[in-house]
């Protein structure tokens, strides 16, 4: 067996282990995509379309977005944190294992074991609800949906390790994860498409790299996104993760220097 | 030829530590301009280590032995000064270096907390990429000489301290380390698991010929385990030798336990010399070291001795002389 898929074992394990905990936090998963859910359900009573969406695309987004979110956003940054904090980050330099490494495959882990309970959620909302969704058929349309939440998953592991390097200077990095998780929920898209803004803002929030989180690969998912589009939002996609790749590389560099130099 | 396995040449390590001032304000300014002052945990320190050398490092509290086994294990950089283990420079933190030390740190630790040591052991093997057929052995004859074959199945966090550091040492030595860095490896342990870990440190120094420096502030490791010991204090060494020769140099007296017949003057008694002790016919009198005959034969002289022994001063004393007395002796 490999070293990483070894921590991918152990990662499950240790996740079953908290079973009720786990529970827990997907009964909350599913409360909270309910209440978005039915806040849509309810504004949509009164109208047939706003925004330029109709019930059912807007019901769709959300729903695509939930199952985006379970798999791009789930983080281990706080641990990664912790671990810097209390100084068993030394484990790591004491170990012929990769510290970046290891905690992606610990993502990666988690986001196995999501997949699996909110496909089965959906599943169950899809039966109980009986929305009308669209179902998208298009093969290329899907590719790229794919490939999205795909690149999505690493931007998100790159942004949350960041916040979680910011341990090595920083004696409580609380706020900042305030401050990310802030940003994830109003800007992600997991509770509005980002583009019934007006313009300049829907705009200007489209260069940042928190819509291509979950309001990217949601919006692919519908197929209502043109050509130009789709090639601008896969070009800053890539942009960000290749910036923010090279910036947590030299952060995670210098934080080892920070580390050896001063000590925990 | 014997060969050395760890060289250490003027090491310094500073921290630098930030200055806070107290108070709202005192942030404030502290934000803006930040204060640095070092703190010299380790001062032009030098020695080195043969294989198979068992070594006690000791030394009061803050006297920089953790610091000294961090930068021998990569894990600091040092301020100057080399540092060599196995040929490797540790804080380029090269694998092949990682796979041949430990560092134990008797209040660390590596075991998963939810889990059974098993699968913390598991993980390690994979880290460290240990043979399937080695793995199971280690573990096997680890385990069984440690007495902790029953609790491998058991969560971490239902085991008592004792069964956890000992799992924590099989988890750290299942890579077979021929350098073995352990920091307080018997801190909080009752005197038999103590007792239990120290027989487990030496059989594993004599079966693996491995070399290890050990830090503990209990001096019955010490005794009961090096030859040779390093004593530290405020980041420089005071001493580098046998234990047996800091006992002959640097005893500041004897003790003389003696059995009498009848009772006598306890007065009389700190004639001979300083009286410790002195009950149900036993007295304990410390006399100054090259007295101890003259003052022996005096007490054999003028009491009815039914006993009488010569000690040497509890090597605890001895480490307080050596650390009150400083760099002078
Ligand atoms: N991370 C750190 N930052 C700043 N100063 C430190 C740090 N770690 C240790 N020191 C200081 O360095 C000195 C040596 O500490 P060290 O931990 O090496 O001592 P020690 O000999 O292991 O003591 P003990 O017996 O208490 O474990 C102390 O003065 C300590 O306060
Ligand atoms: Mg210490």
């Amino acid at each position: 067996m490999n070293k990483y898929l070894a921590v991918f074992k152990i990662n499950w394990e240790n996740a079953l282990v908290y079973r009720l905990n786990f529970s827990l936090w997907r009964v909350r998963s599913v409360l909270q995509l309910l209440l978005v859910y039915f806040i849509w359900f309810s504004v949509f009573q009164s109208q047939q379309r706003i925004f330029g969406y109709d019930q059912s695309s807007i019901l769709t987004y959300i729903l695509i977005a939930a199952l985006v979110r379970a798999i791009v956003l789930s983080s281990r940054v706080m641990d990664v944190a912790n671990v810097i904090n209390e100084g068993s980050v030394a484990n790591f330099f004491l170990k012929p294992i990769s510290f970046i490494g290891y905690y992606f495959i610990r993502d990666l882990s988690d986001k196995l074991l999501n997949i699996s309970f909110v496909i089965f959620e959906l599943a169950l909302i899809l039966f109980l609800l009986k929305p009308s969704i669209l179902i998208q058929k298009n093969l290329s349309i899907l590719a790229l949906f794919l490939l999205a939440v795909f690149l999505g998953l690493f931007l998100f592991f790159i942004i949350s390790f960041i916040v979680g390097l910011m341990s090595f200077w920083v004696e409580n990095s609380w706020g900042l994860f305030f401050l990310m998780y802030i940003f994830l929920e109003t800007f992600g898209g997991g509770i509005f498409p980002i583009d019934i803004l007006p313009s300049p803002y829907s705009q200007i929030f489209l260069i940042a790299p928190f819509p291509y989180l979950l309001y990217f690969p949601a919006k692919i998912y519908l197929g209502t996104l043109a050509v130009p589009e789709l090639v601008k939002g896969f070009f800053i996609l890539s942009f960000w993760i290749i910036v923010l790749y090279f910036l947590m590389v030299k952060l995670y560099r210098a934080g080892i220097r920070q580390y050896s130099a001063v000590g925990h | 030829m014997v060969n050395q396995v760890i060289k250490v040449k003027n090491l310094r390590k500073y921290y630098k530590v930030h200055q806070k001032e107290p108070g709202l304000i005192g942030s404030i300014k502290s934000f803006f301009s930040r204060k640095y002052y070092d703190v010299k945990a380790v001062e032009n320190v030098s020695f080195t280590i043969d294989e198979g050398e068992l070594i006690g490092f000791i030394g009061p509290n803050g006297a920089g032995k953790t610091t000294t086994l961090k930068v021998l294990s990569g894990l600091l950089y040092p301020t100057s000064g080399d540092v060599s283990v196995l040929g490797y420079e540790p804080f380029k933190r090269q694998s092949e270096f990682q796979k041949q030390f430990s560092l134990v740190m008797g209040q660390k630790n590596q075991l998963w907390w939810d889990l059974p040591p098993w699968e913390s052991f598991i993980l390690n093997k994979e880290i460290y990429e240990i043979p399937e057929e080695q793995f199971k052995k280690t573990v096997e004859e680890l385990s069984r000489m440690l007495e902790i074959t029953d609790i491998l199945k058991i969560q971490v966090r239902k085991l008592s301290l004792g069964q956890r550091m000992k799992a924590e040492l099989v988890a750290a030595l299942l890579h077979n380390p021929k350098v073995l860095f352990l920091d307080e490896p018997t801190i909080g342990l009752d005197v038999l698991a103590q007792k239990k870990m120290r027989d487990f440190i030496k059989e594993y120094n004599l079966k693996f010929n491995a070399t290890i420096i050990l830090t503990s502030h209990y001096m019955g490791d010490v005794r009961e385990l090096c030859n040779r010991v390093i004593i530290i204090d405020k980041g420089q060494i005071l001493y580098d030798g046998l234990l047996d020769d800091i006992v002959q140099k640097f005893a500041p007296y004897k003790v003389i336990k003696a059995d009498l017949e009848k009772e006598v003057d306890e007065k009389k008694l700190s004639g001979v010399g300083e009286v410790k002790e002195y009950r149900d016919l036993q007295v304990i009198i410390h006399v100054p070291k090259d007295e101890a005959s003259k003052k022996a034969a005096k007490l054999l002289g003028k009491f009815p001795v039914a006993d009488l022994t010569i000690e040497d001063p509890p090597i605890e004393d001895i480490i307080r002389t050596v650390f009150s007395k400083g760099m002078d002796i």
